[in-house]
């Protein structure tokens, strides 16, 4: 299993009268290649669990396993390490570094993991050309379109090819148009072999999934295959 | 993360921001030349002072010697000083005559044991050398001044102060005239042009004589006072080493008489005096414009920096660990500091050059030691509160320092 989550509960301000529970025990298994559609409406706990499946954030309470390493466990340096190789970050404002141009940030994780230039050059240029980018290298993210700003983003999260892709409402802030476009690249990636966390409101975008997982009030009200999900 | 890419990142990150680089610049540039340039004026004003004070300090010396057996020491005393000309302008006896006596002009005459009403009105002989005025400070209005002759063939002649002209003749030329002093007549050469009421000893009710007449107007009484002049006051110093050392070499001691060489200190004390006081100021100055500078540079630093958190936040979740942020940051400080500290100590030196010579008229350098305080000072602060709050924001959680503005 590639993420293995037990009884996760993230709980704001416990014990007092302005106890929130953002995520009151939710526990899921994710297997490798899976593409799975997390669902809910704002506001039912789906930023908060993937904050903590992409090691952004750590739970109150509970375990979990990625790649079978208990993360609640690590240092702020292999957490570095994980958020590196094992995850790509696709966020719904794309979070791209403003200062530096497309190739620049894409090269960023890059940097970070201690790749020989070299080897960066051609890594770079493969995960522009995969979202078509590679003639606006040079662009810095305000030169960009929000779906140019977006594909950036999401080379940079291709970039390193981590086995996990999670996507936070990566097309809440485009046009519909632009928004399809992205949701073919999260495909195409999946065919390649990358395991895809899709988080949004959007059923119709969740309906591309082949597994949905809804979340309401900060539990799970539904895990299983598409069809059957009451969307 | 090796030091050469976080370099690279850090390079990145400032020429990105052209316009907040340069803000953030120009903080550290305006507080590193805000230090020097109030130092240094201080520091100039504070040279300014002193040379004023060393100008009014005459780089006389005084010097009193005696021996019992009366034994001349007037003349091998002035040929070593001759001897001295690097460091001493001119030495001249200095013997004042403490006998009544009186001193008549026709029908005017001036009685030195009458009742004054202030001291300095009761005339006074004074024996001396033709570099009596130069020791004094006398200048010559009127006629000439002793000369050397005057002096070796004893010549019964007399220099005037400008009081004692006043005195004797009303506003007649005194030059050519001749007045008789205890029935001794002199023919009076010259008069002194009269002192700066201001200046300490305006002593212009002098009568200026030969010494060597002293013979028959002070009962042979050998001379005991000698004024003279050095050329700075470091010869003055130097000339009164010299000097106590050769009347030491002519055997003087206590058993046969006595001497001592000495410099009127007033104006040196009170240069010294304004001078601790100006160290103080300068003490003063120097901290609070280290403090102005130093908030200057803290402030900016605080804000860009704390401004990027989100940054922090996006390079934390793209796997940055948290010593390759520090390490950005720690060098993007250090670059910004650095190269804004040169350029600051650049315009701290035109600027001290430029006020200095406009206010002061004088042209002070920056020492070394302000300007190297400065540059530090300036790379200090900008480490300190450049790291602080990227240390800070670093330990976040990410998605804690994604949520900030």
């Amino acid at each position: 299993m590639l993420i293995e989550a037990t009884g996760l509960y993230k709980i704001y301000h416990e014990g007092t009268e302005a106890e929130v529970r953002a995520l009151d025990g939710v526990s899921l298994v994710i297997d490798r290649g899976e593409f799975v559609g997390i669902i809910g409406a704002s506001g039912s706990g789906k930023s908060t669990l993937m904050n903590i499946l992409g090691c952004l954030d750590v739970p109150t309470y509970g375990t979990y396993l990625l790649d079978g390493v208990d993360v609640t466990d690590l240092s702020d340096r292999q957490l570095a390490r994980i958020r590196n190789r094992q995850i790509g970050f696709i966020f719904q404002g794309f979070n791209l570094v403003p200062a530096l141009t497309a190739y620049e940030n894409v090269e960023l994780p890059l940097i970070y993991r201690g790749i020989s230039r070299a080897e960066r050059e051609e890594m770079v240029e493969e995960a522009l050309k995969k979202v078509s980018l590679f003639d606006r290298a040079g662009h810095r993210p305000a030169e960009m379109s929000g779906g140019q700003q977006q594909r950036v983003a999401i080379a940079r999260a291709v970039a390193t090819k981590p086995p996990v892709i999670l996507a936070d409402e990566p097309t809440g802030a485009l046009d519909s148009k632009t928004g399809l476009d992205v949701l073919d690249i999260l495909h195409w990636l999946h065919k390649d072999g990358a395991t895809i966390l899709l988080i949004t409101h959007d059923t119709g975008l969740a309906a591309t999934a082949e597994r949905i997982v809804r979340l309401s009030d900060g539990v799970v009200v539904y895990d299983g295959p598409r069809g059957g999900a009451p969307l | 993360m090796k030091l050469g890419q976080a370099f690279k990142i850090a390079y990145h990150s400032i020429a990105a921001k052209k316009s907040r680089s340069f803000l953030t610049m120009l903080g550290v540039v305006i507080g590193v030349a805000a230090v020097i340039i109030l130092v240094s004026y201080a520091q100039g004003q504070n040279r300014w002072m002193q040379e004023y004070y060393e100008s009014m300090a005459d780089n006389s010396i005084e010097i009193t010697a005696m021996r019992w057996d009366g034994k001349d020491i007037a003349q091998p005393l002035y040929e070593y000083c001759l001897g001295l000309d690097e460091y001493v302008q001119g030495i001249t006896p200095f013997g004042q005559i403490w006998n009544r006596l009186i001193i008549q002009y026709g029908a005017k005459a001036l009685d030195t044991d009458a009742n004054y009403d202030n001291w300095y009105d009761r005339p006074q002989v004074v024996m001396g050398n033709q570099e009596f005025s130069l020791c004094k400070a006398y200048e010559i209005v009127n006629g000439r001044d002793l000369s050397y002759l005057d002096v070796t063939k004893e010549n019964q002649v007399c220099v005037l102060g400008s009081y004692t002209a006043e005195q004797l003749f009303d506003y007649a030329t005194p030059v050519g005239k001749t007045i008789t002093i205890n029935n001794l007549t002199f023919e009076v050469i010259g008069v002194y042009q009269e002192r700066d009421p201001n200046q300490m000893q305006n002593l212009d009710q002098l009568i200026l004589v030969p010494y060597t007449l002293g013979r028959v107007l002070n009962n042979n009484e050998a001379i005991q006072s000698y004024v003279a002049k050095a050329r700075s006051p470091e010869a003055t110093k130097k000339a009164i080493t010299l000097i106590d050392g050769f009347l030491g070499g002519l055997g003087i001691n206590d058993a046969n008489g006595y001497y001592y060489v000495q410099s009127p200190d007033e104006w040196k004390q009170m240069g010294e005096e304004e001078q601790q006081v100006q160290q103080r100021f300068l003490g003063g100055i120097a901290a609070i414009s280290l403090a102005v500078g130093g908030i200057g540079i803290m402030n900016i630093m605080l804000v860009t920096v704390t401004e990027r958190t989100r940054e922090i936040g996006i390079r934390k979740a793209i796997g940055a660990e948290r010593r390759s942020i520090v390490t950005q940051f720690l060098i993007e400080a250090c670059m910004l500091c650095g190269f804004g500290g040169i350029i600051g100590i650049i315009v701290g030196y035109i600027g001290t050059l430029l006020v200095c010579k406009q206010s002061l008229d004088i042209i002070v350098l920056p020492s070394v030691g302000i300007i190297v305080g400065a540059f530090f000072l300036s790379l200090a602060l900008g480490i300190v509160f450049g790291l602080f709050p990227a240390v800070k924001a670093s330990k976040l959680q990410p998605v804690d320092a994604l949520r900030a503005d």
